[in-house]
């Protein structure tokens, strides 16, 4: 599990690549405080490379987009795969989330 | 070993007493050489000394006598001159006595006849006591002087005579001797005889006084053999040689020893005196036909020797003494050290009963259970010493294997004893216990209880259920066996303490179930810890390697030993080498079966991503299925792992996965505290973004997954079976 951050134009882009099982939530987690600080502006968190989420990974976004409805900022989750789709979908993330 | 030793120590006493008989021998040797030479050169040197004495004493004796028969020789022609002057002639015998102070008495005695007027005449002039000289007349009928000795053999020596000494009764008792010669007148005819006497009082002193040893003695005997000088003054004079040689203790060789003296001989003879031994030296005295002797005790002669002879005799005495002594003290060394070899020999040999009743106390058949088709199992301990530490043990009862591994701390005959005290309990507790957990806790019970001397054991017991394949295990800090199923991995175990520390302690059970074809493979660390000449250890790697591949449990054994007698090489078997493998052929021998292992770490569920490719294939199910089965297994796993074992816990976590017709079935199960995780309400995924709680997705994402999802507690496991309809 890879991530990295790109900040530009008061955006803040979050590049996930690779598994976020329950291992690779731990290992990122503190990534996700960092960007639940800049919660105020826009994050996006561009799936585009993530292959898979589990429930852990669940929460972090959950724990950020909740960050970010308290400091007025907003969470944009950019191209996710099918599966992640669906596992938005029988979580319910799809309506939490403002997925593009 | 015994009879070496006996031989040995025969062999030595034996030339303890040849050197003992050789040193005595050579000493003995010596000293008698030494003694012979020393006793010839210390005859030699009484010889010369005797004869020194003898020569030095004649030449005194004889200075005398030459001055007496001097003073003679030069009256001899006055006398001639004056026998036609008669009454003159007394003073040719005054001018004797007069010039010569050896001389005490001299007289001109007449050839009867030769004077006419005076048929008898012999004037005679002496020395008184007081020293003065007196005259007097020897022609007096008492007398009768022609008939004394010294004027008879005058008239038949022309040379002179000397007279036989005799006790001058006249002039006080005095012990004189009387040189004579004839006095011829001018027509060659005898005429008279003139004589000097002399004292022989000189003599006894000139002789008397002088030893060569402290208690020997001079003599000096006449022509007849009269004792005219000797220590015992009452023979002086009174008895000849002769009459004493009967009272010698060798009469015979007395006489000839007389009789050379008395003919004029020299030389030396051995006489025997009360029992002691004399050396007698003679010598003549020319002249006087006396005979000088020196005898000489032989104890005198010798007597340094002896004391040197009776000195070395102690030193060596002493010297053997010492000799017998460092020989004793040797000889017990060895006896010493024949105890120690056989106090040694009975060590090696009861070592031996020991390690003969130590490995009787093992099971050492193979195959143990020959009846059994459900279990191929082999075991082997490979002792460092006769006897070792390492145990273990198993027996079947009501179709259960009971099984254990050990290894006792430190070595030898003190390990071997806590190690059959062990086994010994372990098989008491187990006859009718089933839990691990109590018998390892009643094992450490008794082991603290009678454990004074500090050692542990580190334990592993097991009691697989033949018939459904669960395995209870409980682990005393031992090393964790390996568990072979479709995969090779150590057995999770729970950190206990060694047996043996600490009373009261609680031992924690643990669980897991065996399919058919598992195995386990349970080891001491003198496996994995034998080292090579270059202190390699075999290490976890080798001896995973040589586990891959399927083999019989005996094949496996036997392979492992060789592959560490390989690598060990030469180097010493430092430690116990124990194994022990269980491969379980019971439960359904099912193909489509298939597990995975967590040893409650997180990071494991990455795995099953790969697992699940396994199964995919293995089950015929679409691949398309894996990432959904992948989520709905990790969050399944993620939730026991997490909330089945109290934090920081290492517990196993079983995932199998079968198929069942049109549908694939997953058990999930652990030994962990019981949780229920269907109990759980669904999360709410409608609710609005602040009322969604963090959590409680996982579960949610299991049913949504899975077509069933059901949870039991059962034998003190939580088993999760979710089924998916392909």
């Amino acid at each position: 599990m890879d991530i990295s951050i790109k900040k530009e134009a008061g955006v803040t882009t979050a590049f996930l690549k690779g598994r976020l099982d329950t291992p690779a939530s731990l290992e990122v987690a503190a990534t996700f405080e960092e960007l639940k600080a800049d919660a105020a502006g826009t994050t996006v968190l561009d799936c585009s490379e993530l292959s898979y989420i589990s429930s852990s990974g669940l929460r972090l976004f959950l724990s950020l987009r909740k960050a970010a409805a308290e400091n007025g900022g907003k969470v944009i989750v950019r191209s996710i795969s099918n599966e992640i789709r669906s596992v938005f979908m029988m979580t319910g993330f799809l309506n939490l989330f403002e997925i593009e | 070993m015994k009879t070496k030793v006996t031989e040995v120590i025969r062999q030595w006493s034996r030339a303890g007493l040849m050197i003992i008989v050789v040193v005595v021998a050579t000493l003995e040797a010596t000293s008698i050489l030494q003694y012979s030479f020393s006793r010839k050169g210390m005859q030699e040197e009484a010889n010369k000394r005797a004869e020194s004495q003898l020569e030095a004493t004649q030449n005194k004796i004889m200075d005398i006598i030459n001055q007496a028969e001097a003073a003679v020789r030069n009256s001899m022609w006055i006398a001639q001159w004056c026998l036609n002057v008669p009454d003159s002639l007394h003073r040719v015998a005054q001018r004797i006595v007069e010039d010569n102070p050896v001389v005490v008495g001299s007289t001109v005695a007449m050839v009867p006849g030769y004077l006419p007027r005076r048929p008898l005449f012999s004037p005679y002039v002496f020395q008184s006591e007081g020293g003065e000289l007196r005259f007097a007349s020897l022609a007096t009928p008492e007398y009768d002087y022609p008939s004394q000795e010294w004027f008879v053999k005058a008239l038949e020596d022309e040379s002179g005579y000397w007279s036989e000494p005799y006790v001058d009764t006249g002039g006080g008792d005095i012990l004189m001797t009387t040189f004579s010669m004839p006095v011829k007148d001018a027509n060659g005819v005898t005429a008279a005889v003139l004589t000097a006497d002399i004292s022989l009082d000189w003599l006894t002193d000139l002789v008397g006084n002088l030893t060569v040893y402290p208690n020997a003695f001079n003599m000096v005997l006449s022509r007849e053999g009269k004792i005219m000088v000797c220590p015992v003054e009452t023979l002086v004079m009174t008895k000849t040689v002769n009459e004493l040689a009967s009272q010698m203790d060798d009469s015979v060789s007395t006489r000839e020893l007389n009789s050379s003296m008395l003919s004029g001989e020299s030389g030396h003879v051995h006489v025997k005196y009360k029992g002691a031994n004399n050396y007698v030296y003679f010598a003549p005295v020319k002249r006087t036909g006396w005979s000088m002797s020196i005898v000489i005790p032989e104890d005198e002669i010798f007597s340094n020797l002896k004391r040197v002879g009776l000195m070395v005799t102690i030193f060596q005495v002493l010297g053997i003494l010492m000799l017998i002594l460092m020989f004793r003290s040797m000889f017990r060394h060895y006896e010493q050290n024949k105890k120690l070899n056989e106090k040694r020999e009975r060590m090696e040999g009861d070592l031996q009963i020991a390690s003969g009743i130590q490995m009787s106390m093992v099971p050492k058949v193979f195959p143990p259970f020959p009846e059994r088709h459900d279990l191929d199992m082999a075991a082997d301990i490979v002792p460092a010493r006769e006897v070792g530490g390492d145990l273990y043990d198993y027996f079947i009862r009501d179709e259960k294997l009971f099984f254990c591994i050990g290894d006792v701390s430190g070595k030898g005959v003190p390990a071997s004893l806590v190690m059959a005290v062990t086994r010994t309990t372990f098989r008491n507790l187990s006859a009718s216990e089933d839990s691990p957990g109590k018998i390892v806790r009643g094992m450490n019970e008794s082991l603290c209880a009678m454990n004074e001397s500090s050692m542990f054991v580190t334990f592993f017991c097991g009691v697989l259920d033949l018939a459904s394949g669960t395995l209870r295990y409980c682990n005393a800090g031992h090393n964790p066996p390996l568990i072979l199923t479709s995969s090779m991995q150590f057995l999770p175990v729970e950190a206990n303490l060694p047996l043996g520390i600490m009373s009261g302690m609680e031992f924690k059970q643990q669980g897991i179930s065996f399919r058919y074809d598992d195995a386990l493979f349970l080891y001491t660390d003198g496996l994995t810890e034998a080292e090579n000449a270059n202190h390699m250890q075999f290490g976890e790697e080798r001896m995973k390697n040589v586990l891959h591949g399927r083999k019989g449990a005996y094949e496996h054994l036997k392979n492992m030993e060789k592959e560490v007698a390989a690598f060990v090489g030469s180097a010493p078997q430092s430690d116990d080498l124990t194994m022990l493998f269980i491969h379980y052929l019971g439960g359904q021998a099912d193909a489509g079966n298939l597990r995975m292992m967590f040893h409650n770490d997180i990071k494991q569920v990455s795995q099953l991503e790969s697992w699940l490719e396994t199964v995919s294939r293995e089950l015929e199910c679409p691949e398309s299925l894996i990432p959904s089965l992948n989520l709905a297994l990790e969050e399944a796993v993620t939730n026991v792992i997490l909330y089945a074992y109290p934090k920081g816990i290492y517990g196993p976590v079983e995932l199998d996965a079968l198929r069942e017709g049109d549908s694939l079935k997953f058990v999930l199960s652990d030994s962990g505290k019981p949780f229920d995780p269907t109990a759980r309400p669904d999360a709410d995924i409608d609710a609005s973004l602040e009322d969604r709680p963090i959590g409680g997705l996982g579960i949610h994402l299991v049913r949504s997954i899975m077509d069933t999802v059901s949870y039991e507690y059962r034998n003190g496991r939580n088993i999760l079976t979710m089924t998916k309809n392909i």
